[in-house]
Protein backbone atom coordinates (compact mmCIF):
# COMPACT_ATOMS: atom_id res chain seq x y z
CA UNK A 1 0.00 0.00 0.00
CA UNK A 2 2.76 2.43 0.92
CA UNK A 3 4.40 1.82 -2.48
CA UNK A 4 1.14 2.73 -4.16
CA UNK A 5 0.87 5.86 -2.05
CA UNK A 6 4.41 6.83 -3.01
CA UNK A 7 3.43 6.33 -6.64
CA UNK A 8 0.41 8.53 -6.12
CA UNK A 9 2.59 11.29 -4.69
CA UNK A 10 4.95 10.93 -7.64
CA UNK A 11 2.02 11.13 -10.04
CA UNK A 12 0.80 14.26 -8.30
CA UNK A 13 4.23 15.82 -8.65
CA UNK A 14 4.41 14.92 -12.33
CA UNK A 15 0.94 16.34 -12.86
CA UNK A 16 1.82 19.53 -11.02
CA UNK A 17 4.90 19.93 -13.18
CA UNK A 18 3.41 19.11 -16.56
CA UNK A 19 -0.33 19.73 -16.09
CA UNK A 20 -0.57 21.91 -19.21
CA UNK A 21 0.81 19.18 -21.47
CA UNK A 22 -1.08 16.37 -19.71
CA UNK A 23 -4.40 18.21 -20.00
CA UNK A 24 -3.83 19.04 -23.65
CA UNK A 25 -2.85 15.42 -24.30
CA UNK A 26 -6.00 14.13 -22.61
CA UNK A 27 -8.11 16.64 -24.52
CA UNK A 28 -6.52 15.44 -27.77
CA UNK A 29 -7.20 11.78 -26.93
CA UNK A 30 -10.77 12.60 -26.02
CA UNK A 31 -11.25 14.52 -29.26
CA UNK A 32 -9.74 11.66 -31.24
CA UNK A 33 -12.06 9.13 -29.59
CA UNK A 34 -15.12 11.35 -29.94
CA UNK A 35 -14.67 12.44 -33.55
CA UNK A 36 -13.44 8.94 -34.45
CA UNK A 37 -16.58 7.36 -32.98
CA UNK A 38 -18.87 9.89 -34.67
CA UNK A 39 -17.21 9.43 -38.05
CA UNK A 40 -17.04 5.65 -37.71
CA UNK A 41 -20.73 5.35 -36.79
CA UNK A 42 -22.51 8.05 -38.77
CA UNK A 43 -19.86 9.21 -41.26
CA UNK A 44 -22.30 9.86 -44.10
CA UNK A 45 -20.39 12.82 -45.47
CA UNK A 46 -17.18 11.34 -46.81
CA UNK A 47 -15.16 14.54 -46.67
CA UNK A 48 -15.97 15.11 -42.98
CA UNK A 49 -15.42 11.49 -42.01
CA UNK A 50 -11.87 11.21 -43.34
CA UNK A 51 -9.05 10.39 -40.93
CA UNK A 52 -7.45 13.78 -41.63
CA UNK A 53 -10.61 15.55 -40.56
CA UNK A 54 -10.81 13.44 -37.37
CA UNK A 55 -7.20 14.10 -36.40
CA UNK A 56 -7.35 17.73 -37.49
CA UNK A 57 -10.44 18.43 -35.41
CA UNK A 58 -8.93 16.63 -32.41
CA UNK A 59 -5.73 18.69 -32.68
CA UNK A 60 -7.58 21.99 -33.05
CA UNK A 61 -9.98 21.20 -30.19
CA UNK A 62 -7.06 20.21 -27.93
CA UNK A 63 -5.92 23.84 -27.90
CA UNK A 64 -9.36 25.35 -27.34
CA UNK A 65 -11.77 25.26 -24.37
CA UNK A 66 -13.86 22.11 -23.92
CA UNK A 67 -17.06 23.87 -24.93
CA UNK A 68 -15.63 24.24 -28.44
CA UNK A 69 -15.24 20.45 -28.65
CA UNK A 70 -18.90 20.04 -27.70
CA UNK A 71 -19.99 22.56 -30.36
CA UNK A 72 -17.77 20.96 -33.02
CA UNK A 73 -19.10 17.47 -32.17
CA UNK A 74 -22.69 18.74 -32.40
CA UNK A 75 -22.04 20.42 -35.75
CA UNK A 76 -20.27 17.31 -37.07
CA UNK A 77 -23.21 15.10 -36.12
CA UNK A 78 -25.66 17.53 -37.72
CA UNK A 79 -23.60 17.69 -40.93
CA UNK A 80 -23.59 13.90 -41.21
CA UNK A 81 -27.33 13.75 -40.47
CA UNK A 82 -28.02 16.46 -43.03
CA UNK A 83 -26.13 14.46 -45.64
CA UNK A 84 -28.38 11.50 -44.84
CA UNK A 85 -31.67 13.34 -44.54
CA UNK A 86 -32.88 16.88 -43.82
CA UNK A 87 -35.69 15.92 -41.38
CA UNK A 88 -33.26 13.92 -39.23
CA UNK A 89 -30.94 16.91 -39.07
CA UNK A 90 -33.85 19.20 -38.11
CA UNK A 91 -35.12 16.95 -35.29
CA UNK A 92 -31.59 16.40 -33.97
CA UNK A 93 -30.87 20.15 -34.07
CA UNK A 94 -34.07 20.81 -32.11
CA UNK A 95 -33.11 18.19 -29.51
CA UNK A 96 -29.62 19.70 -29.14
CA UNK A 97 -31.18 23.16 -28.88
CA UNK A 98 -33.50 21.94 -26.11
CA UNK A 99 -30.48 20.62 -24.20
CA UNK A 100 -28.89 24.05 -24.50
CA UNK A 101 -32.00 25.98 -23.49
CA UNK A 102 -32.92 23.95 -20.44
CA UNK A 103 -29.49 23.29 -18.96
CA UNK A 104 -26.28 24.34 -20.69
CA UNK A 105 -27.13 28.05 -20.73
CA UNK A 106 -26.54 27.99 -16.98
CA UNK A 107 -23.38 25.89 -16.79
CA UNK A 108 -21.50 26.11 -20.10
CA UNK A 109 -18.31 24.95 -18.38
CA UNK A 110 -19.91 21.60 -17.51
CA UNK A 111 -20.98 20.84 -21.08
CA UNK A 112 -18.08 18.44 -21.62
CA UNK A 113 -19.74 15.99 -19.20
CA UNK A 114 -22.20 15.19 -22.01
CA UNK A 115 -19.25 14.10 -24.11
CA UNK A 116 -17.90 11.85 -21.35
CA UNK A 117 -21.31 10.25 -20.90
CA UNK A 118 -21.86 9.70 -24.63
CA UNK A 119 -18.28 8.41 -25.04
CA UNK A 120 -18.70 5.87 -22.25
CA UNK A 121 -21.83 4.56 -23.96
CA UNK A 122 -19.99 4.51 -27.29
CA UNK A 123 -17.19 2.47 -25.74
CA UNK A 124 -19.78 0.03 -24.30
CA UNK A 125 -18.98 0.84 -20.67
CA UNK A 126 -22.17 2.72 -19.71
CA UNK A 127 -22.11 2.11 -15.95
CA UNK A 128 -18.78 3.76 -15.47
CA UNK A 129 -20.71 7.03 -15.85
CA UNK A 130 -22.92 6.83 -12.72
CA UNK A 131 -20.02 5.78 -10.51
CA UNK A 132 -17.61 8.46 -11.76
CA UNK A 133 -20.22 11.24 -11.87
CA UNK A 134 -21.65 10.28 -8.47
CA UNK A 135 -18.22 10.23 -6.82
CA UNK A 136 -16.73 13.31 -8.43
CA UNK A 137 -19.78 15.52 -8.90
CA UNK A 138 -23.11 16.58 -7.49
CA UNK A 139 -26.67 15.29 -8.06
CA UNK A 140 -27.12 17.93 -10.80
CA UNK A 141 -24.68 15.93 -12.95
CA UNK A 142 -27.67 13.68 -13.66
CA UNK A 143 -28.76 16.16 -16.33
CA UNK A 144 -25.60 16.16 -18.52
CA UNK A 145 -25.33 12.38 -18.07
CA UNK A 146 -28.92 11.92 -19.28
CA UNK A 147 -28.33 14.25 -22.24
CA UNK A 148 -25.24 12.25 -23.15
CA UNK A 149 -27.30 9.04 -23.15
CA UNK A 150 -29.97 10.64 -25.37
CA UNK A 151 -27.33 11.94 -27.80
CA UNK A 152 -25.65 8.52 -27.97
CA UNK A 153 -28.90 6.64 -28.61
CA UNK A 154 -29.91 9.15 -31.27
CA UNK A 155 -26.65 8.57 -33.14
CA UNK A 156 -26.89 4.83 -32.56
CA UNK A 157 -30.43 4.74 -33.93
CA UNK A 158 -29.44 6.65 -37.08
CA UNK A 159 -26.47 4.30 -37.55
CA UNK A 160 -28.69 1.22 -37.23
CA UNK A 161 -31.43 2.37 -39.59
CA UNK A 162 -29.68 4.66 -42.04
CA UNK A 163 -31.00 2.86 -45.12
CA UNK A 164 -34.58 2.85 -43.86
CA UNK A 165 -34.36 6.52 -42.94
CA UNK A 166 -32.97 7.39 -46.36
CA UNK A 167 -35.83 5.58 -48.11
CA UNK A 168 -38.39 7.17 -45.75
CA UNK A 169 -37.02 10.54 -46.84
CA UNK A 170 -38.46 9.90 -50.31
CA UNK A 171 -41.99 9.75 -48.83
CA UNK A 172 -41.86 13.41 -47.87
CA UNK A 173 -40.32 15.66 -45.24
CA UNK A 174 -43.34 15.62 -42.90
CA UNK A 175 -43.63 11.82 -42.83
CA UNK A 176 -39.92 11.48 -42.27
CA UNK A 177 -39.95 14.05 -39.45
CA UNK A 178 -42.79 12.24 -37.67
CA UNK A 179 -41.34 8.75 -38.02
CA UNK A 180 -37.83 9.75 -36.90
CA UNK A 181 -39.10 11.73 -33.88
CA UNK A 182 -41.34 8.84 -32.86
CA UNK A 183 -38.59 6.28 -33.18
CA UNK A 184 -36.00 8.34 -31.31
CA UNK A 185 -38.22 9.46 -28.45
CA UNK A 186 -40.05 6.15 -28.27
CA UNK A 187 -36.83 4.21 -27.78
CA UNK A 188 -37.54 2.32 -24.54
CA UNK A 189 -33.95 1.13 -24.23
CA UNK A 190 -32.80 4.76 -24.19
CA UNK A 191 -35.20 5.76 -21.42
CA UNK A 192 -34.25 2.65 -19.45
CA UNK A 193 -30.59 3.62 -19.60
CA UNK A 194 -31.41 7.23 -18.70
CA UNK A 195 -33.27 5.93 -15.64
CA UNK A 196 -30.46 3.53 -14.67
CA UNK A 197 -27.78 6.22 -14.99
CA UNK A 198 -29.83 8.87 -13.15
CA UNK A 199 -30.71 6.57 -10.24
CA UNK A 200 -27.12 5.29 -10.18
CA UNK A 201 -25.66 8.81 -9.90
CA UNK A 202 -28.11 9.76 -7.15
CA UNK A 203 -27.39 6.58 -5.15
CA UNK A 204 -23.60 6.91 -5.48
CA UNK A 205 -23.71 10.58 -4.55
CA UNK A 206 -26.02 10.02 -1.59
CA UNK A 207 -23.91 7.21 -0.13
CA UNK A 208 -20.61 9.02 -0.84
CA UNK A 209 -21.70 12.07 1.16
CA UNK A 210 -22.61 10.02 4.27
CA UNK A 211 -20.18 9.93 7.17
CA UNK A 212 -20.00 6.12 7.33
CA UNK A 213 -16.65 4.38 7.10
CA UNK A 214 -15.59 3.39 3.59
CA UNK A 215 -18.35 5.55 2.13
CA UNK A 216 -16.63 5.77 -1.27
CA UNK A 217 -16.26 1.99 -1.58
CA UNK A 218 -19.87 1.36 -0.53
CA UNK A 219 -21.05 4.10 -2.90
CA UNK A 220 -19.21 2.68 -5.91
CA UNK A 221 -20.38 -0.87 -5.24
CA UNK A 222 -23.99 0.08 -4.51
CA UNK A 223 -24.18 2.39 -7.54
CA UNK A 224 -22.85 -0.32 -9.83
CA UNK A 225 -25.25 -2.91 -8.39
CA UNK A 226 -28.26 -0.57 -8.68
CA UNK A 227 -27.42 0.18 -12.33
CA UNK A 228 -26.92 -3.49 -13.20
CA UNK A 229 -30.20 -4.45 -11.51
CA UNK A 230 -32.25 -1.67 -13.15
CA UNK A 231 -30.79 -2.35 -16.59
CA UNK A 232 -31.24 -6.14 -16.32
CA UNK A 233 -34.80 -5.99 -14.96
CA UNK A 234 -35.77 -3.33 -17.49
CA UNK A 235 -34.21 -5.34 -20.28
CA UNK A 236 -36.29 -8.40 -19.31
CA UNK A 237 -39.54 -6.46 -18.79
CA UNK A 238 -39.24 -4.36 -21.96
CA UNK A 239 -37.74 -7.16 -24.02
CA UNK A 240 -34.72 -5.02 -24.91
CA UNK A 241 -31.56 -6.00 -26.71
CA UNK A 242 -28.96 -4.73 -24.25
CA UNK A 243 -26.08 -7.19 -23.91
CA UNK A 244 -25.89 -8.66 -20.39
CA UNK A 245 -22.14 -9.05 -20.78
CA UNK A 246 -21.85 -5.31 -21.39
CA UNK A 247 -24.11 -4.58 -18.39
CA UNK A 248 -22.14 -6.78 -15.98
CA UNK A 249 -18.68 -5.91 -17.30
CA UNK A 250 -19.38 -2.17 -17.21
CA UNK A 251 -20.83 -2.51 -13.68
CA UNK A 252 -17.69 -4.29 -12.47
CA UNK A 253 -15.48 -1.78 -14.31
CA UNK A 254 -17.43 1.05 -12.68
CA UNK A 255 -16.85 -0.39 -9.20
CA UNK A 256 -13.13 -0.88 -9.93
CA UNK A 257 -12.84 2.66 -11.28
CA UNK A 258 -14.54 3.82 -8.08
CA UNK A 259 -11.76 2.19 -6.06
CA UNK A 260 -9.13 3.86 -8.23
CA UNK A 261 -10.80 7.25 -7.77
CA UNK A 262 -10.99 6.70 -4.02
CA UNK A 263 -7.28 5.90 -3.95
CA UNK A 264 -6.46 9.00 -5.97
CA UNK A 265 -8.77 11.55 -4.37
CA UNK A 266 -9.90 10.25 -0.99
CA UNK A 267 -7.34 8.05 0.71
CA UNK A 268 -8.01 8.17 4.43
CA UNK A 269 -7.13 5.95 7.38
CA UNK A 270 -10.37 4.84 9.02
CA UNK A 271 -8.49 2.97 11.76
CA UNK A 272 -7.37 6.31 13.24
CA UNK A 273 -10.83 7.89 13.20
CA UNK A 274 -11.54 10.33 16.04
CA UNK A 275 -15.05 10.91 17.34
CA UNK A 276 -15.21 14.18 19.21
CA UNK A 277 -18.06 15.83 21.05
CA UNK A 278 -18.19 19.45 22.21
CA UNK A 279 -20.69 22.25 22.67
CA UNK A 280 -21.16 25.99 22.56
CA UNK A 281 -24.05 28.20 23.67
CA UNK A 282 -26.34 27.10 20.88
CA UNK A 283 -25.32 23.64 19.70
CA UNK A 284 -23.88 20.26 20.62
CA UNK A 285 -21.34 19.09 18.07
CA UNK A 286 -20.63 15.45 17.22
CA UNK A 287 -17.58 15.52 14.98
CA UNK A 288 -15.99 12.60 13.19
CA UNK A 289 -12.45 13.33 12.03
CA UNK A 290 -10.79 10.87 9.67
CA UNK A 291 -7.08 11.47 9.05
CA UNK A 292 -5.76 11.55 5.52
CA UNK A 293 -3.01 9.16 4.54
CA UNK A 294 0.08 11.07 3.55
CA UNK A 295 3.40 9.64 2.44
CA UNK A 296 6.48 11.66 1.67
CA UNK A 297 8.29 10.61 -1.49
CA UNK A 298 11.89 9.54 -0.78
CA UNK A 299 14.12 12.16 -2.36
CA UNK A 300 16.98 11.18 -4.62
CA UNK A 301 20.38 12.28 -3.34
CA UNK A 302 22.79 13.41 -6.00
CA UNK A 303 26.41 12.97 -5.05
CA UNK A 304 28.77 15.30 -6.87
CA UNK A 305 32.07 13.66 -7.67
CA UNK A 306 33.86 16.67 -9.09
CA UNK A 307 33.79 20.30 -8.10
CA UNK A 308 32.71 21.36 -11.58
CA UNK A 309 29.08 20.33 -11.26
CA UNK A 310 27.76 22.24 -14.24
CA UNK A 311 30.45 21.22 -16.72
CA UNK A 312 28.61 19.98 -19.77
CA UNK A 313 31.70 18.94 -21.67
CA UNK A 314 32.82 16.31 -19.19
CA UNK A 315 32.07 12.90 -20.58
CA UNK A 316 31.78 9.50 -18.93
CA UNK A 317 35.48 8.68 -19.33
CA UNK A 318 36.42 11.86 -17.50
CA UNK A 319 34.02 11.08 -14.67
CA UNK A 320 35.33 7.51 -14.30
CA UNK A 321 38.92 8.71 -14.43
CA UNK A 322 38.29 11.37 -11.82
CA UNK A 323 36.51 8.86 -9.59
CA UNK A 324 39.33 6.30 -9.76
CA UNK A 325 41.97 8.98 -9.23
CA UNK A 326 40.22 10.43 -6.22
CA UNK A 327 39.88 6.92 -4.80
CA UNK A 328 43.56 6.22 -5.33
CA UNK A 329 44.69 9.50 -3.88
CA UNK A 330 42.16 9.38 -1.04
CA UNK A 331 40.70 12.76 -2.01
CA UNK A 332 37.13 11.74 -1.22
CA UNK A 333 37.99 11.02 2.41
CA UNK A 334 39.72 14.36 2.74
CA UNK A 335 36.70 16.13 1.32
CA UNK A 336 34.31 14.47 3.71
CA UNK A 337 36.60 15.21 6.63
CA UNK B 1 15.99 42.03 -5.76
CA UNK B 2 12.78 40.13 -6.42
CA UNK B 3 9.89 41.10 -4.21
CA UNK B 4 8.04 37.88 -3.34
CA UNK B 5 4.97 39.70 -2.03
CA UNK B 6 4.66 41.65 -5.23
CA UNK B 7 5.11 38.54 -7.38
CA UNK B 8 2.42 36.76 -5.40
CA UNK B 9 -0.02 39.63 -5.84
CA UNK B 10 0.73 39.96 -9.55
CA UNK B 11 0.31 36.21 -10.10
CA UNK B 12 -3.02 36.21 -8.25
CA UNK B 13 -4.24 39.17 -10.28
CA UNK B 14 -3.10 37.58 -13.56
CA UNK B 15 -4.81 34.27 -12.74
CA UNK B 16 -7.99 36.13 -11.88
CA UNK B 17 -7.87 38.15 -15.11
CA UNK B 18 -7.38 34.97 -17.13
CA UNK B 19 -10.10 32.95 -15.40
CA UNK B 20 -12.88 35.39 -14.59
CA UNK B 21 -11.70 38.94 -15.29
CA UNK B 22 -13.66 39.90 -18.36
CA UNK B 23 -16.94 38.26 -17.37
CA UNK B 24 -16.78 39.46 -13.78
CA UNK B 25 -16.18 43.07 -14.74
CA UNK B 26 -19.13 42.89 -17.13
CA UNK B 27 -21.37 41.38 -14.44
CA UNK B 28 -20.33 43.82 -11.74
CA UNK B 29 -21.11 46.79 -13.98
CA UNK B 30 -24.80 46.03 -13.22
CA UNK B 31 -26.63 46.37 -9.93
CA UNK B 32 -27.49 42.95 -8.54
CA UNK B 33 -31.24 43.37 -9.03
CA UNK B 34 -30.82 44.65 -12.59
CA UNK B 35 -28.47 41.83 -13.55
CA UNK B 36 -30.64 39.18 -11.97
CA UNK B 37 -33.91 40.41 -13.48
CA UNK B 38 -32.44 40.99 -16.96
CA UNK B 39 -31.05 37.47 -17.10
CA UNK B 40 -34.20 35.97 -15.62
CA UNK B 41 -36.21 37.59 -18.42
CA UNK B 42 -33.79 36.28 -21.02
CA UNK B 43 -34.08 32.81 -19.47
CA UNK B 44 -37.87 32.99 -19.53
CA UNK B 45 -37.82 33.91 -23.22
CA UNK B 46 -35.51 30.96 -23.93
CA UNK B 47 -37.69 28.65 -21.84
CA UNK B 48 -40.74 29.78 -23.82
CA UNK B 49 -38.93 29.00 -27.08
CA UNK B 50 -37.83 25.65 -25.62
CA UNK B 51 -41.35 24.85 -24.45
CA UNK B 52 -42.81 25.44 -27.91
CA UNK B 53 -40.04 23.39 -29.53
CA UNK B 54 -40.63 20.58 -27.05
CA UNK B 55 -44.38 20.86 -27.65
CA UNK B 56 -43.72 20.61 -31.37
CA UNK B 57 -41.64 17.48 -30.91
CA UNK B 58 -44.29 15.88 -28.70
CA UNK B 59 -46.94 16.81 -31.24
CA UNK B 60 -44.87 15.20 -33.98
CA UNK B 61 -44.65 12.06 -31.88
CA UNK B 62 -48.20 11.70 -30.61
CA UNK B 63 -50.10 14.26 -32.71
CA UNK B 64 -52.10 11.71 -34.65
CA UNK B 65 -53.19 9.87 -31.52
CA UNK B 66 -54.14 13.13 -29.82
CA UNK B 67 -56.17 14.48 -32.75
CA UNK B 68 -57.97 11.20 -33.39
CA UNK B 69 -61.59 11.50 -32.25
CA UNK B 70 -61.01 14.84 -30.57
CA UNK B 71 -63.93 16.69 -28.98
CA UNK B 72 -64.14 20.28 -27.76
CA UNK B 73 -63.99 19.16 -24.13
CA UNK B 74 -60.87 17.13 -24.80
CA UNK B 75 -59.31 20.01 -26.70
CA UNK B 76 -60.00 22.34 -23.79
CA UNK B 77 -58.45 19.85 -21.37
CA UNK B 78 -55.34 19.58 -23.57
CA UNK B 79 -55.10 23.36 -23.75
CA UNK B 80 -55.50 23.67 -19.97
CA UNK B 81 -52.81 21.04 -19.35
CA UNK B 82 -50.46 22.77 -21.83
CA UNK B 83 -50.98 26.17 -20.20
CA UNK B 84 -50.57 24.70 -16.69
CA UNK B 85 -47.33 22.99 -17.71
CA UNK B 86 -46.05 26.20 -19.28
CA UNK B 87 -46.87 28.21 -16.17
CA UNK B 88 -45.24 25.63 -13.92
CA UNK B 89 -42.10 25.67 -16.07
CA UNK B 90 -42.00 29.46 -16.13
CA UNK B 91 -42.42 29.68 -12.35
CA UNK B 92 -39.76 27.02 -11.65
CA UNK B 93 -37.25 28.52 -14.09
CA UNK B 94 -38.11 32.09 -13.02
CA UNK B 95 -37.39 31.36 -9.36
CA UNK B 96 -34.36 29.19 -10.17
CA UNK B 97 -32.83 31.66 -12.61
CA UNK B 98 -33.45 34.60 -10.27
CA UNK B 99 -31.59 32.93 -7.43
CA UNK B 100 -28.86 31.55 -9.75
CA UNK B 101 -28.04 34.93 -11.33
CA UNK B 102 -28.28 36.74 -8.01
CA UNK B 103 -25.70 34.35 -6.51
CA UNK B 104 -23.56 34.63 -9.64
CA UNK B 105 -23.55 38.43 -9.32
CA UNK B 106 -22.66 38.26 -5.62
CA UNK B 107 -19.74 35.90 -6.30
CA UNK B 108 -18.46 38.02 -9.18
CA UNK B 109 -18.69 41.18 -7.09
CA UNK B 110 -16.73 39.54 -4.27
CA UNK B 111 -14.00 38.41 -6.66
CA UNK B 112 -13.79 41.87 -8.24
CA UNK B 113 -13.45 43.39 -4.77
CA UNK B 114 -10.52 41.10 -3.97
CA UNK B 115 -8.94 41.84 -7.34
CA UNK B 116 -9.22 45.61 -6.86
CA UNK B 117 -7.74 45.25 -3.38
CA UNK B 118 -4.76 43.37 -4.83
CA UNK B 119 -4.30 45.97 -7.57
CA UNK B 120 -4.43 48.81 -5.03
CA UNK B 121 -1.81 47.07 -2.91
CA UNK B 122 0.40 46.64 -5.96
CA UNK B 123 0.03 50.30 -6.84
CA UNK B 124 1.00 51.31 -3.32
CA UNK B 125 4.05 49.06 -3.46
CA UNK B 126 5.09 50.57 -6.77
CA UNK B 127 4.68 54.10 -5.44
CA UNK B 128 6.74 53.31 -2.34
CA UNK B 129 9.46 51.85 -4.52
CA UNK B 130 9.52 54.91 -6.76
CA UNK B 131 9.70 57.20 -3.73
CA UNK B 132 12.62 55.21 -2.33
CA UNK B 133 14.44 55.43 -5.64
CA UNK B 134 14.03 59.18 -5.89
Amino acid sequence: MSTLLVWREKLQKIYAGYSVYILKGLQFVMGLLLFGLINANVGFMKMASSIFCTIGLAVVCAFLPMIVMVIVATVLILIHFYTLSLPIAIVSAVLFLLMYIFYFRFTPKKTWLVLVSALAFGLKIPFVVPVVFGLMGSPVWVVPAAFGVVAYYMVDFVKGSATALKSADADGVAGSLISFTRQVLGNKEMWLMVLAVAVGILVVNMVRTRSVNNAWKIASASGAVVCVVIASVGNIVLGGHISYVSIVVSGVLGAVLGLVLEFLFFSVDYSRTENIQFEDDEYYYYVKAVPKIGVSVPEKKVKHITDETGDKNSNTDDILLTRSLSKELGLEKEKSE
Amino acid sequence: MLDKRKIRLMTRAAIYEKEYGEEDLKISSYYRKDYSSLNTWITLIWVTVGYFLFGGIIFLCYGETLIEGITITRLLIFAAVAVALYLALIIIYGIGAGSFYSKKHARAKQRVKKYIRDITRLEKMNKTKERNRS
